[in-house]
């Protein structure tokens, strides 16, 4: 074998020292920092064939309901400039299929599991909270807050500050065991406002951001591609609108953040990191690269370990604000 | 079992401007490939395009190092796949899907082929392309494939040459009459049907676009006939995660179900399907 040159010794001494990876985001402990998003990853035993599920820091089924759900008709996905739109309807096996067949197969998965939530209404929030609450296995609950509210017209709960107030509440109390996430859509004038009543109802940590609200248009047809009409748009596209809302919820509120949008590399993860994550959730790039999340905690460890940062947490919000500008700018 | 390869191109041939068959290095993926599987193929670095694009498995030449994919330049994504040159990498995850259901191996001459059905292959445009590694293993399976194959025209008729090779029937329909029949594929089709079953009779095998196979397998269904479809969608992730490939299902018993094109299929029971 051939040996390399020794690099100078200061460098050695930072090169040899271990990387520790861990960090606490509210009540939760994770390994590594990477999650993977809900939506993008089944119900975890889909990635078995891809990737060892104890080497991520955890990750978030798909959104459970009441009742299982079919979904929207196709088409439900349209690829756009280094993103894609969905419309899938929130498709689901059900709360309890999934406490009866999914959860079991997850027992010895070695990493945190997070259930992702939504209703109709605020009962159905509650419903589902309460079934989870408790059950063996399960670390946590991540309310997805994009879901219409049937009884009030239709409305995304996570754009009216008073529903969110209302839903996170009922949620906290039917599931008081289990730390709580709140998602946040990003279709919403100042999402500080809504991060703002999450943490008023009683939520551990906040995740950011959901997809944003787009279309496609079929020019010859002169009709929307999704059958749907409107779908949420993902992907390396939304990267930038997504860190800056991580950058704004970090400098207004006092809670941790997960931090998600368009990443697809331990460079991109890194970065909502130093913007005020203190975790991110990976999510389109488990499609087009199946193994992504895992080889991102590989890469980001590497990273520190050339950087010489040797905690990772050390991270969390560390972005160098110009001088005399403490929040950063809120409008460009 | 899948695997995600970083596949060495060997070789990239145009057949006609629009139509391509690429060969990638792919042992493991190459071996445990089956007629009817596909694979997400990454069309280049980068991302844009961000996704991969559904290929089915053309062929697993002999050696089973390699498979080939015979595509068609339909958008951007192809027209950039078409640019990458051999010794090009690209990441290459497979094989995906359920496959065709295949018949046993065919009794010896002597049983006289009693009872088994005579396999024919319904092939538009480039719906072609999931058939050579079938009719291969087929004729392994000692049957006697026949490729009905239509298209728009003469130079959407792509890949005759791998069918010629093994010596394997065909019969064409293109719509403006410059090669074959004039009209539908399913102008060969209705005969072949419409006749007294022989032995076994027949089953269908068939690819193409959507109101294509949806008038094959009604024919096949009304006619009482095996009939496998092979689907096409829209496939983000091909692993059965992003749920957009839906395609809508009525089962004998229970209501209509969406199901995946990419884990439940992307072959379907022409009955089954409720488009």
């Amino acid at each position: 074998m051939k040996r390399r040159a020794a690099p100078p010794r200061s460098i050695a001494r930072r090169a040899d020292a271990p990387v520790d990876l861990a960090v606490d985001v509210g009540p939760l402990r994770l390994r590594n920092p990477v999650l993977a998003a809900s939506g993008t990853f089944g119900y975890g035993t889909e990635f078995l064939p891809y990737l060892k599920l104890a080497d991520l820091g955890g990750f978030v089924t798909k959104g459970l309901s009441p009742r299982p759900r079919r979904g929207n008709a196709p088409p439900r996905t349209c690829e756009t400039a280094a993103g894609m739109l969905n419309a899938i309807g929130l498709a689901n096996v059900g709360v309890d299929a999934f406490l009866e067949e999914k959860l079991p197969a997850l027992r010895d998965c070695g990493t945190v599991v997070i259930a992702n939530v939504f209703g109709e209404t605020r009962d159905e929030y509650v419903q589902v909270a309460r079934r989870l609450n408790g059950a063996a296995g399960l670390h946590g609950i991540e309310l997805n807050l994009s879901c219409p509210n049937t009884e009030k017209g239709g409305i995304a709960f996570g754009v009216s500050p008073p529903l969110i107030e209302e839903v996170v509440g009922a949620v906290r109390r039917a599931a008081p065991d289990l730390p709580l996430i709140v998602k946040l859509t990003p279709n919403i004038t100042d999402i500080a406002v809504a991060a703002r009543a999450a943490k008023v109802a009683g939520a551990d940590i906040l995740s950011l951001v959901n997809t944003f609200l787009g279309m496609a248009v079929d020019l010859k047809g002169r009709r929307p591609v999704l059958d749907n009409v409107v779908g949420g748009l993902s992907g390396p596209a939304i990267k930038p609108l997504a860190l800056y809302m991580v950058h704004r919820v970090h400098r207004e509120i006092d809670l941790p953040i997960i931090g998600m949008g368009g990443i697809a590399s331990a460079v991109d993860a890194l970065e909502f990191m130093v913007a005020g994550s203190s975790a991110v959730q990976v999510g389109t790039v488990n499609f087009f690269d199946p193994t992504a999340s895992t080889r991102m905690v590989g890469d980001m460890e590497a990273w520190c370990r050339t950087q010489g940062v040797r905690r990772v947490r050390d991270l969390t919000g560390t972005l160098r604000l110009p001088a005399g500008m403490p929040g950063g700018r809120s409008a460009p | 079992m899948p695997f995600d390869v970083p596949a060495r191109v060997l070789r990239h041939e145009a057949l006609n401007p629009e139509h391509f068959l690429i060969t990638l290095e792919a042992p493991r993926l190459a071996r445990a490939a089956r007629p009817g599987q596909f694979v997400m193929l990454q069309v280049r670095e980068g991302h844009d395009p961000l996704l991969r694009r559904p290929m089915s498995i053309c062929r697993v030449p002999p050696g089973g190092r390699t498979v080939q994919i015979l595509y068609k330049v339909v958008g951007e994504g192809t027209r950039y796949l078409s640019h990458q040159p051999a010794g090009a990498r690209l990441k290459m995850l497979g094989p995906l899907g359920n496959g065709f259901a295949l018949p046993e191996r065919a009794p010896r001459q002597t049983a006289r082929r009693v009872g088994t059905r005579r396999p024919i292959l319904v092939a538009g445009g480039i719906g072609v392309a999931v058939f050579p590694f079938l009719a291969e293993t087929l004729q392994r399976l000692g049957r006697r494939p026949l490729l009905l194959f239509g298209a728009r025209a003469h130079r959407d008729l792509a890949g005759l040459q791998l069918f010629r090779a093994r010596r394997i029937p065909l019969r064409l329909a293109t719509e403006d009459g410059s090669a074959g029949a004039r009209g539908f594929v399913t102008r060969l089709l209705e005969p072949l049907l419409r006749e007294k079953p022989r032995n076994g009779g027949v089953e269908l095998y068939v690819c193409g676009p959507t109101p294509m196979m949806r008038a094959v397998g009604g024919l096949a269904v009304d006619a009482g006939v095996p009939c496998q479809l092979a689907l096409e969608s829209q496939m983000p992730c091909g692993i059965g995660v992003c749920l957009g490939c839906v395609v809508r299902c009525a089962p004998q018993v229970g209501e209509p179900v969406y199901r995946r094109v990419c884990t439940e299929g992307p072959i379907f029971p022409a009955a089954e399907v409720a488009w």
